[in-house]
């Protein structure tokens, strides 16, 4: 196989868009084109969940490679729910590697908030299973609340942690122009204060309002080639090292121990063997943090902390930016946002910055190795990618 | 009215929901048989944001473990519920839409 480098990089804002979700999936992509210095492509994914129901769009990779004229260049949509950036990442990947392209553009859009609310929870909820768990009225933010009472009784962790986490992914975002949120919270604000319980209601207990992502449009992009172009185009040379996927069963209730993950530990091993790294050598990630506990269970699963121990890790700040381990240095889908066919895509953005050393205000310092877990339904599939600074 | 668990005829694991596969063995045969009623609450969420087929501010879900140790997702009518507290379950409509009713487990205290 032959190696992948990230060529170029371009995102939107992750908030409200008032544009056609083709220009959301256009906009990042004309800037990732801009930022390599390429003016065409061999083959474009686009990673998208909801075109079809919430935008009434479907074949929308045809739209896409048009409204950028990179025609006749192959395109395709890839849908795996909110693992779909990740996903189509790995299938460019795929592509590069095996020799079938030398230049693949990977962009990542979605549109959510054209719909109203309702209809965007009850979109979101079709990734249940349909007849064990949707008609129930079973959502995402109702399996995270089953999993964080668990996780609580089990390991001792609380709502202070969680708010910890939302706190943290705040105090980020502030420091990123893209990110959805730009509300500085405090720990008074959503937890102790005498205003806590106005400002941070349940949601789906134990989890509140603080602990869970907003909807969001926006749009990412990545373009992967060969080491051969990426020696041309003059970039710092990131390489994605190593891509890993595993899948779990669709309904919850079924897995043997639930309140482990385990389509994140095995996606993640699987990642960073390809890499031939350790997640103690990682100087930067990015986690699917849609609900603050699974920041906290993928810092365990993925291998950065022992089980159980990833709220003691907080805790003592070891994943703030200047810790041993910064974690969403975004923002985090809690305050980055998470428009969900993009989210993926928009992790190995900034990891890329991050790995760069374009991340500005919130750049780790000597940032060489990065890693991404991007989170499909509740942990029935899950797409993790390790990313390599060289020279 | 039941639900129904799907028996693995070669192995006899209690597939719920039902699947081509035995999620256990990979045979293809089943058997269906009823779920048991009573079991116990594992854990549960009082969830305020609901989609919009429900017409009702707040909703209890919760995992339940039958009594032959499947478990199962249901919705849960007990005021003040508690993991690990006996449960057992009525089957009625859940669910309706603009053409069709669902039928599945709600469980309250026994």
């Amino acid at each position: 196989m032959r190696e992948v480098y990230v060529v170029g990089i371009g995102i939107t804002s992750f908030s409200r868009l008032e544009y056609p979700l083709v220009e959301i999936a256009g906009y990042p992509a004309m800037m990732a084109l801009k930022d390599a210095g390429l003016s065409s492509v061999d083959h474009v994914y686009v990673a998208n969940m909801g075109a079809g129901r919430l935008n009434k769009q479907t074949g929308l990779a045809s739209a896409v490679v048009d409204h950028l004229a990179l025609t006749p260049a192959g395109a395709e949509a890839i849908e795996n729910g909110p693992a779909s950036g990740a996903s189509a990442i790995k299938q460019g990947y795929m592509a590069v590697a095996s020799g079938l392209h030398d230049t693949v553009l990977v962009t990542g859009a979605e549109r959510m908030r054209a719909a109203n609310s309702l209809e965007t929870t009850d979109f979101v909820a079709t990734l249940t299973h349909p007849l064990a768990e949707y008609i129930y009225g079973v959502t995402l933010p109702s399996l995270a609340g089953m999993f964080t009472r668990l996780y609580m009784d089990k390991y001792g962790v609380t709502s202070r942690h969680l708010s910890m986490v939302a706190v943290k992914a705040h105090a980020n975002a502030m420091l990123n122009p893209f990110a959805h949120l730009h509300e500085l919270i405090t720990m008074d604000g959503i937890e102790d204060g005498p205003d806590a319980g106005t400002n941070n209601p349940m949601v789906a207990d134990p989890l509140r309002f603080y602990d869970c992502c907003p909807v969001s449009d926006g749009g990412a992009c990545l373009i992967l080639a060969t080491g051969e172009v990426a020696k041309k185009l003059k970039k710092p040379m990131v390489r994605l090292a190593g891509v890993g996927q595993a899948t779990d069963t669709h309904a919850v209730h079924e897995r043997k121990d639930p309140t482990e993950v385990t389509a994140v530990r095995l996606a993640a091993q699987q990642a960073f063997g390809m890499a031939g790294f350790k997640p103690s050598q990682v100087d930067v990630a990015e986690l699917h943090d849609a609900f603050t506990i699974l920041e906290i269970v993928e810092s365990e699963e993925a291998g950065f902390f022992k089980k159980g121990e990833g709220h003691k890790a907080l805790e003592k700040g070891l994943t703030k930016i200047g810790g041993q381990i910064p974690i969403n240095t975004s923002g985090g889908l809690k305050a980055k946002g998470h428009p969900v066919g993009a989210t993926g895509v928009g992790q190995a953005h900034e990891i890329v910055l991050q790995l760069r050393g374009e991340a500005g205000a919130r750049q780790v310092k000597g940032a060489k190795r990065g890693f991404t877990c991007n989170f499909g339904g509740f942990g029935n599939n899950v797409v993790c990618l390790a990313f390599q600074r060289e020279g | 009215m039941e639900i129904y668990g799907y028996q693995c005829s070669k192995c006899g694991h209690i597939n719920y929901p039902n699947r081509t596969l035995c999620g256990k063995c990979k045979n293809n045969a089943f058997v269906p048989v009823p779920l048991p009623k009573a079991g116990k609450l594992l854990t549960f969420t009082r969830l305020s944001t609901l989609p919009g087929d429900f017409d009702v501010p707040e909703m209890t879900l919760g995992i339940v473990e039958l009594s032959n140790g499947v478990r199962v997702t249901g919705q849960v009518e007990i005021p003040k519920p508690k993991m690990g507290m006996a449960v057992e379950s009525t089957v009625q409509v859940v669910r309706k839409d603009e053409y069709n009713k669902y039928y599945g487990m709600v469980f309250r205290a026994k």
